[in-house]
């Protein structure tokens, strides 16, 4: 009762992937708050494409660590990450400016802390439990921040918790009409969830490819996305939300094309009927 | 490499590391601290109860009957799906029984949690076993004991050759609406210690009324519920690493590790939940 999980060697160093998810991310979540500069909310789709860099990392990660052999299948990874992450997320939200920056440092701790408990206390013994655990946490803290700021133009606790709604021609504050008060976290979570459990769990197997996997990884990023955009126009102005609508169809339509000419290429380096051939030592 | 029962898979259970356990017992006081100092007595006493809760949740995962692949194609007992899926539907049907009660006060809305969670695994559990026995015609048969401990139906007639055993044996099916039970007993515990603490603070912080708040307060401490129990879940099934089949699986046996690790993990977590009002 053993299932091979095969991936592929060669391609791009995970520590590289590791750099440009995390700095990328970091980045472009960043790069929102020019929204705050110039009191405006059209940079909100910076945000999700900073989770769709974070989830490319992820993505990269759960490869990592899944090619160990969980014995739990693949997509317990991503419901880890994005258990601590959205926990470290929501706690970073109250520190302002420095929200990108804790939720980065929260998210570390509560990770190496799961990892710890998993290889010492439940003893899995896995050489790289702590690290990825670690980086699935940070991952998933950065997604759900990125997403945040997508649908609600700000990653501020106070600009996510209170709303505006119109009531008899006044536009008064509310509670209940805003990201947090209307638990649009919790759709946020499962969508993040969705992303980053698909693409390895998709692609593992013989002839697994780096850049297909990561293509994937991208592509079910935006999808998110474009859910995320529609969500938008409840919360951020009609213009900022077309464009976050635009750069979503966009980004999946260019990553889901480009999934499919890897698919191809995949199946046509199949075609010359080459046997499956048995790791060394069986399954 | 091999995905189902990689980690070394010796005869007997490997116990926890000292340094888990120090490290383990360290990590939950300053936790325990840390609550006391940021929302005193109530902070305290709601971080017990997400332990409480975490605790609840691991102990709770090991009793679900969990077929994961093989299942799926008739060759192992239990409910064609991992750990981690079973455990968080089980958990969240049981959170969203126990929340809308929450009003009526502890005892209620913890009763209701436990029983949307072990109703969601009772109706699961029935609806596998008519898939697997007018649908793929195949007799329920428990691999891992010759008797099923609680009916006394014996197994090996009926156990094909190559599998593991089939279907969904009485015992495995007790075992399930137990898991469920308390499963979203603990979840709505967790869920109920944090919409406590958030209700007393946060009108305070935020200058509101609690009525105000209380869409905030409910989604917080709903979302963080959910964190929580994930994680509780995720690690309880790297306990089990793949498949088990209830109770009566000699793989329960592994509980008091999971039972530790959700301890600290929910206490880890719990506290980060109770500093956003401490931060805010």
């Amino acid at each position: 009762m053993t299932v091979k999980v095969e991936v592929g060697a060669g391609g791009i160093p995970h520590n590289q992937i590791l750099i440009y998810g995390l700095v990328g991310s970091l980045v472009l979540i960043y790069l929102t708050y020019l929204n705050v500069i110039f009191d405006t909310t059209v940079f909100s789709f910076l945000g999700g494409l900073g989770a769709v860099a974070a989830l490319v990392w992820g993505t990269d990660t759960i490869k990592h660590l899944c090619s160990y052999g969980l014995g739990t299948g693949v997509p317990s990874a991503g419901m880890i990450a994005l258990g601590s992450g959205v926990v470290a997320m929501l706690l970073a939200t109250t520190t302002g400016i420095l929200a990108p920056i804790v939720a980065l440092i929260v998210s570390a701790i509560v990770g190496a802390i799961a990892g710890f408990l998993a290889n010492k206390v439940v003893r899995m013994d896995i050489p790289v439990m702590i690290m990825s655990l670690t980086e699935l946490a940070i991952v998933g803290a950065l997604t759900l921040l990125g997403f945040a700021v997508m649908v609600g133009g700000t990653f501020d606790f106070l600009g996510l918790a209170v709303g505006t709604t119109t009531f008899l021609g006044f536009t008064v504050e509310s509670y209940a009409a805003s990201v947090i008060g209307g638990s649009i976290v919790a759709v946020l979570f499962m969508l993040g969830a969705i992303a980053i459990q698909h693409s390895f769990n998709a692609c593992l197997g013989p002839g697994e490819q780096q850049d297909r996997t990561l293509m994937l990884a991208a592509e079910c990023g935006f999808l998110s996305m474009i859910v995320i955009s529609v969500m938008s126009f409840a919360f951020i102005g009609f213009i900022p939300a077309v464009i976050s609508l635009v750069v979503s169809v966009a980004g999946w339509y260019y990553t889901y094309a480009k999934y499919i000419e890897l698919s191809k290429r995949d199946a046509y380096a199949w075609l010359d009927a080459k046997p499956i051939l048995e790791p060394k030592g069986g399954a | 490499m091999s995905a189902l029962g990689g980690p070394a898979q010796t005869g007997g259970v490997q116990q926890p590391t000292a340094i888990g356990i120090v490290g383990g017992l360290v990590l939950i006081i300053i936790a325990l601290a840390i609550a006391f100092f940021v929302v005193q007595m109530a902070g305290l006493i709601a971080l017990i109860g997400i332990i409480i809760g975490g605790v609840l949740v691991a102990f709770g995962v090991h009793f679900v009957p969990v077929g994961g692949a093989p299942a799926a194609m008739g060759q192992a007992p239990g409910i064609a799906t991992g750990v981690a899926m079973l455990a968080a539907g089980a958990g969240l049907a049981g959170l969203f029984g126990g929340a809308w009660a929450a009003e009526f006060g502890l005892a209620v809305a913890l009763a209701g949690g436990a029983v949307g969670g072990g109703l969601m695994m009772a109706i699961t559990c029935l609806m596998v076993n008519v898939t697997y026995i007018f649908g793929m015609g195949i007799p329920a048969a428990s691999g891992k004991v010759d008797k099923d401990p609680i009916t006394g139906d014996t197994f090996p007639a009926y156990k094909s050759q190559g599998t593991e055993g089939h279907g969904l044996p009485f015992i495995s099916y007790v075992g399930g609406v137990i898991g469920g039970t308390l499963g979203g007993l603990g979840g709505t515990l967790i869920y109920l210690m944090l919409l406590g603490v958030y209700e007393e603070v946060l009108p305070v912080t935020l200058n509101a009324s609690v009525e105000e708040i209380a869409p905030v307060a409910v989604s917080l401490a709903g979302i963080f519920a959910v964190g929580m129990f994930l994680v509780n879940a995720v690690l309880a099934a790297y306990n089990i690493t793949g498949t088990i089949e209830g109770p009566h699986d000699p793989k329960f046996k592994r509980f008091p590790r999971a039972v530790i690790a959700a301890a600290v993990a929910s206490a880890v977590t719990g506290i980060v939940a109770i500093m956003l009002v401490g931060v805010l």
